[in-house]
């Protein structure tokens, strides 16, 4: 297949909740596991034998049904998942594992546990700093939900079946890498709606076959020249990003979005897991509790904004558009910082706010613009 | 106004000036010793802070989500909670001054979502209102809104912080978690303010926060009284006790005067509301604290009282074993986890958050309760479908709406007034008669 049948394959599989692949999947007898956050290990039930399946609104017409649990304060990404559960749109997953990212996924898991009700519901408690000294509490809890995965299904995770997961999940980082690698060409040979596109689908659909497209598409985009028509090069940050069409808004302003840092983009990979002889299990905590820190995360601000400063550097971009949904308090205070601290280093920054899946081309449109034309682009 | 003997800046001055004013005016009023009693303690605090400041101690800044009593282990410490500005600003009448420092965040770029309480410290710090701390102790509850003003100040200040990972749940592995990272937040406390930790000295705080800590609990049972002997506009300010106060004798003054004056009301048979209280109603989620009058209205027009809310309700567990150092962190862990007023009930599931509520509605014989959602907590504005269900089953009616404790700019007061007298006149005053 070439990049154009590649990506409309993907693009099929973010449009709604469910996917050929993942009908497939359980066609096949396959499990699903449904979970919300970076620091949830998919890799255990990858090792299990379930499909990882990130949540995300896509889909949802309305948040109605969330709307009668929730505030309108809650937010809108949150609302829609929570109502695609409530109307039963997700009841191909076999279970749930939540965490406490933020006070609005904390209340959506109360409403998973007593209203959606899917059969296995698990929690982990995820301290909010990535220290050694908090470490040995996430690896417990990573150890608590193996077992209770293993208990709850009768089933046994063995260290082979972490192994091979590692190497799955990494085959997929090495391939999400090498695309983000064709990203800092001058002439990137694909768009930041369409490689969003691509590392979404990468959270919803089984890994082998997702590895599989992708070695076709990196094949063909490293013999395409791109485009250089863009007026700037810029990277996306902030709240998740699971929207190419937001992407599609500021890029037809000319930005050309050559990396996003945000969940569903690059953040939710990050390096391999290095091999080792040391425990499976450890070594998937280890790289998740430990990868690129997030907002909710606190004493790791620097590394978040070296981490920034290098992807400008290395992919080569004049700007970074940080986007944030609407009342999510997480985001709120690094936008806040982040501001500062990129004026402070003259990264050109632009603060957006949104909804999730409300087109907003037209706000967009006009913030991207005059941000543009200051920078002299 | 000059605070021990000299010109501070006008946000401090008026404060103490208010409060002065205040104690002046109630000093003699038998009626007013719990307020009082807040008042003194306040006004002191204020000289503490200048006190220190004058003398050149070393400030450690922390947050409602923490109590601060391991710090005070430390002797010769000023503890600063980075909400105590904007709580004295409201508490005195002085809304303006704490409006000024929201809209000073915001036009920094801090989200307006972001809680006006943490939005008025960061704009206390940058009107360079608080002394530079020699470094900071946060713990991560009770929201998400505190974790964006605690990065926001760590990066504004560029001093040492320390967190306090404060689990989901608060059972005993929690308690042993957190207990663990206080004794390894010690060295960091003794390196940057370079004193040194005392154990005897944390002893004291610990068994003076026992002594408080008893005297909230009577306090607390007194209120239960029918009707209920003391004003609605107290009970929130207990929480403001324990931060500011938790392991200090002036706590167990102030906690003192709170159930004394109860006490000596039940004893001459007086009522909070003049005339006879008609109905009394459980406030939860926040309190107006940018009105505190509004709840003489509710006395006054209304014949409606609070005997308890959630900044009020003191948890059984808040004793501690003060034999062993691990006692002691173990005790502090747990009240942390369980006792803090916000922290208690907002940072684990909803079921911490609705039995709390069932409980004080049973207790306090609430004839309906109200749902105050501050527009920042999410976490509360999160679950208030599952909150309506568990009410309705437990048959309390719930009257819930949106304002903002510390900005009176999102829902006035008038339009609070009208909500509240509409649902009693449609919802309470008709179950009640039939009953
Ligand atoms: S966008 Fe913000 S508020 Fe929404 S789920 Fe993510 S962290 Fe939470
Ligand atoms: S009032 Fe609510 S939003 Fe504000 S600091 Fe407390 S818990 Fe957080």
């Amino acid at each position: 297949m070439g990049k154009n049948e590649i990506l409309d394959t993907l693009r099929e599989v973010i449009e709604r909740p469910r996917n050929a692949y993942l009908d497939r999947w359980r066609g096949n007898g396959g499990k699903v596991m449904g979970y919300y956050c970076s620091y949830i290990p998919e890799e255990v039930f990858t090792a299990a034998g379930f499909l990882p399946y990130r949540l995300r609104g896509a889909g949802s017409k309305d948040s109605s049904d969330g709307d009668a649990y929730m505030s309108s304060r809650i937010c809108t990404f949150v609302r829609h998942t929570v109502s695609l559960a409530l109307r039963n749109e997700l009841d191909f997953l076999d279970g749930v594992v939540l965490m406490q990212n933020c006070d609005h996924i904390r209340r959506a898991a109360d409403i998973f546990a007593k209203k959606v009700k899917v059969p296995f519901n698990s929690f982990l408690s995820v301290p909010r700093a990535p220290q050694e000294r908090l470490f040995q509490w996430y690896l417990d809890e990573v150890r608590r939900l193996k077992s209770e995965i293993e208990s709850f299904f009768g089933l046994t995770v063995t260290n082979a079946d972490l192994e091979k997961a590692i190497e799955l999940h990494n085959a997929t980082r090495e391939r999400i890498a090498r695309l983000y690698e064709l990203r800092k060409r001058d002439r990137p040979p694909i768009t930041g709606e369409e490689a969003l596109g691509v590392t979404i689908a990468a959270h919803l659909m089984p890994k082998g076959e997702f590895n599989n497209l992708i070695d076709d598409l990196l094949i063909d985009l490293d013999g395409k020249s791109g485009n250089d028509t863009y007026r700037a090069r810029i990277i996306v940050t902030g709240s998740e990003m699971d929207d190419p069409e937001y992407i599609a808004s500021i890029e037809k302003q000319g930005a050309l979005s050559v990396a996003e840092i945000a969940c569903f983009g690059q953040r939710s990979f990050g390096d391999l897991i290095p091999a080792g002889d040391g425990d499976s299990l450890e070594r998937i905590a280890r790289h998740k509790f430990f990868q690129i820190p997030c907002a909710r995360m606190v004493e790791c601000f620097d590394e978040q904004v070296e981490m920034l400063k290098n992807t400008v550097r290395d992919f080569n971009a004049h700007a970074i558009i940080f986007q944030r949904i609407k009342f999510c308090d997480p985001w709120a205070g690094d936008g806040h910082s982040l501001y500062w601290r990129m004026k402070q280093e003259g990264i050109p920054f632009l603060s957006l706010e949104r909804e999730y899946k409300v087109p907003a081309a037209g706000q967009v449109g006009t913030r991207v613009q005059a941000f543009l034309e200051q920078m002299g682009k | 106004m000059t605070i021990l003997g000299k010109e501070r800046k006008e946000d401090w001055e008026v404060v103490y000036e208010g409060a002065t004013g205040l104690i002046d005016l109630y000093e003699e009023d038998p009626e007013s010793k719990g307020m009082n009693s807040i008042l003194i303690g306040f006004r002191n605090f204020i000289d503490d802070i200048f006190a220190a400041i004058d003398e050149g101690k070393p400030f450690v800044w922390h947050n409602c989500g923490c109590s601060p009593e391991l710090i005070k282990g430390l002797d010769g410490v000023q503890t600063m909670p980075i909400e105590v500005l904007t709580v004295l600003q409201d508490l005195v009448g002085e809304v303006d001054f704490t409006v000024a420092l929201i809209d000073e965040a915001e036009s920094h770029g801090v989200a307006p979502e972001v809680c006006s309480i943490d939005k008025a410290a960061v704009g206390a710090v940058l009107k360079d209102l608080y002394p530079e701390p020699a470094c900071m102790l946060y713990h991560n509850t009770p929201c998400d809104s505190q974790i964006a003003a605690i990065k926001s100040l760590t990066e504004m200040m560029k001093k040492p912080m320390r967190l306090m990972d404060v689990p989901y749940l608060s059972t005993d592995r929690e308690v042993k978690y957190l207990a663990k990272q206080l004794q390894e937040g010690i060295p960091f406390l003794e390196e940057h303010t370079g004193l040194k930790f005392d154990w005897d000295k944390f002893r004291e705080v610990r068994e003076e926060s026992n002594r408080t800590a008893e005297y909230l609990r009577d306090w607390n049972e007194l209120r239960r009284h029918r009707p209920c002997p003391q004003v609605s506009k107290i009970v929130a300010l207990n929480t403001a006790l324990l931060v500011a106060f938790s392991g200090e004798p002036e706590g167990t003054k102030i906690a003192k005067g709170f159930r004394d004056e109860a006490k000596e009301r039940i004893e001459r048979g007086e009522s909070a509301v003049e005339g006879g209280e008609e109905y009394r109603a459980i406030w939860y989620q926040d309190p107006v604290w940018w009105d505190l009058q509004f709840y003489d209205w509710m006395e006054s027009e209304l014949k409606l009282v609070i005997p308890m809310d959630l900044f009020g309700y003191y948890a059984p567990e808040a004793l501690i074993d003060t034999s062993t150092p691990q006692s002691m962190l173990e005790g502090l862990a747990r009240k942390n986890l369980k006792v803090l007023p916000m922290s208690r009930q907002f940072k684990g599931p909803i079921d911490y958050y609705i039995d709390d509520y069932l409980r004080m509605c049973a207790d306090y014989e609430a004839d309906f309760a109200i749902f105050a959602g501050h527009v920042a907590c999410k976490h509360g504005l999160g679950g208030i479908g599952l909150f309506r269900e568990a009410s309705r089953e437990a048959g309390i009616p719930l009257l819930y709406f949106e304002f903002d404790m510390f900005d009176p700019r999102v829902t006035s007061a008038e339009a609070i007034q009208e909500e509240i007298t509409h649902f009693i006149e449609d919802i309470v005053a008709p179950v009640k008669e039939t009953v």
